[in-house]
């Protein structure tokens, strides 16, 4: 049974942050949900990021490209040894989004701000209403893409067909096909519900406390190897609706239990839901998995 | 005589266009900060989860009223969500005082029309379009 973290490293405090944020090698970004969330109050000198408008293409359904990504993160004055801090609104789940694209282009030092805006809120740290900042142009080299964290449809399906783990991060009704999509969402629906056969359910939202910091190593052990029964070193693909609920998971299990062989499938049920000739699997899964289901939120 | 529902529409849309992109997520929020607080007596019907639109991002909670054959808008938003503040924002500012008939007669996909695709992206575009579309059913419910 595993205490601590796994790269503890990873994960910064709200106090760490407010004593840091003006660090020459630090760049603290905001990634939201609500895209005016920035604009309302932020981090002081922190920048901006956005999902859908700097990270997604806005043609191809895929991430800005290689050069793409080089030119956002020059813009915005992150170099290649710059520690980068990710923090955002609803339990981090955009922050993790963004730390997981800085991570496929191989962006070396990322953080998360535990528990993201809101508990930055709740402990009465002080928003910037500023513009955001302008820094220092760099000239930032990406990768190639990490593909080591992303898996494809085509992928998936044969690690379906060989038994392998996925975690569905979406919530119960979404996973046994009773909803087309998250509540709320309609906009992000899918001609056909349920869940890829064989996946688990463990909604995301299970690994955050409700101050939107993540539980403990133990808690967390305990929900994604005790009721998922996901193995350390069995490689896992997890994924959600459009990859985003998904990748808070990949990060907790890759970062906060230290899974060697974890995948976000960013295509997810509006890809594998809208797919012609993909298995699909209603219900509630596998008896052993019932009770994670019943006990998520 | 007041403007129509259609002449308040190109009315905000100028107002919009007048700025870059990016600039029009300030006048958004500045839009999100103008929405009247709910009046009292709907903050138990918003806390007994009555008025709730399903359609869009968590939570929103609309209400119309037509007394004097006028549309009149009531709506609860969260603050942290304060894009769909903003737009049910501009909303009450072209529909409110308006007859139902104006209203419902105006363009339904005026979502489109204040130049916010680019700095929003599809997505949240499509969740204020629900909401739109909404506010357009529950006048139509008003009325009839």
């Amino acid at each position: 049974m595993v205490k601590e973290y796994s790269h503890p490293e990873v994960l910064v405090s709200t106090s760490w942050v407010d004593e840091h944020k003006h660090d020459a090698n630090v760049r603290v970004v905001e990634s939201d949900e609500d895209v005016l969330l920035y604009q309302q109050g932020h981090v002081p000198g922190a920048v901006k990021i956005d999902w859908h408008t700097d990270l997604q293409d806005q043609t191809v359904r895929d991430y800005i490209d290689k050069d793409r990504f080089a030119e956002l993160c020059s813009s915005k004055g992150i170099a290649n040894d710059t520690t980068v801090v990710f923090y955002g609104d609803k339990n981090n789940w955009w922050g993790c989004y963004a730390f997981w694209v800085f991570k496929l282009y191989g962006h070396a030092d990322c953080r998360v701000m535990n528990g993201g805006r809101k508990r930055w809120e709740l402990d009465n740290r002080p928003w910037s209403r500023e513009p955001e900042p302008r820094y220092p142009r760099t000239n930032y080299v990406a990768q190639e893409p990490d593909h080591s964290i992303r898996a494809f449809r085509d992928e998936v399906l044969k690690h379906q067909r060989q038994g392998k783990p996925l975690v569905d991060v979406r919530s119960p009704g979404e996973f046994t096909g009773e909803l087309l999509h998250m509540a709320d969402y309609p906009q992000e629906g899918a001609l056909r519900g349920g869940h890829i056969p064989g996946a688990c359910n463990v909604p995301w939202s299970r690994a955050a406390n409700d101050d939107g910091t993540f539980k403990s190593a133990k808690e967390l052990e305990k929900i994604y190897a005790g009721e998922a029964g996901l193995k350390r070193r069995t490689p896992v693909i997890a994924y959600c609706r459009i990859g985003e609920r998904s990748s808070h998971t990949w990060f907790v299990l890759q970062y906060l239990l230290g899974y060697p062989k974890v995948r976000n499938y960013d295509g997810s049920w509006t890809e594998w839901g809208n797919t012609v000739g993909v298995p699909i699997e209603r219900g509630a899964g596998k008896p052993a998995e019932k009770e994670a289901v019943r006990s998520g939120t | 005589m007041s403007a129509t529902v259609a002449e308040r529409i190109d009315q905000v849309a100028a107002e919009f266009a007048e700025l870059e992109p990016r600039e029009r997520l300030e006048l958004l929020l500045e839009f999100s900060e103008k929405l009247p607080e709910l009046p009292e007596r709907l903050q138990a019907e918003r806390d007994a989860g009555i008025g709730r639109v399903h359609e869009c991002q968590t939570p929103v909670f609309l209400w119309v009223e037509t007394p004097q054959g006028r549309v009149q808008i009531y709506a609860d938003v969260a603050p942290e969500a304060p894009t769909v503040k903003g737009f049910v924002s501009v909303l009450d500012e072209v529909f409110s005082g308006a007859t139902p008939q104006d209203a419902l007669s105006a363009e339904a996909n005026l979502v489109h029309r204040f130049g916010l695709a680019e700095a929003l992206g599809m997505t949240r575009m499509r969740g204020l379009q629900a909401i739109a579309h909404a506010i357009r059913r529950k006048i139509a419910a008003s009325a009839a």
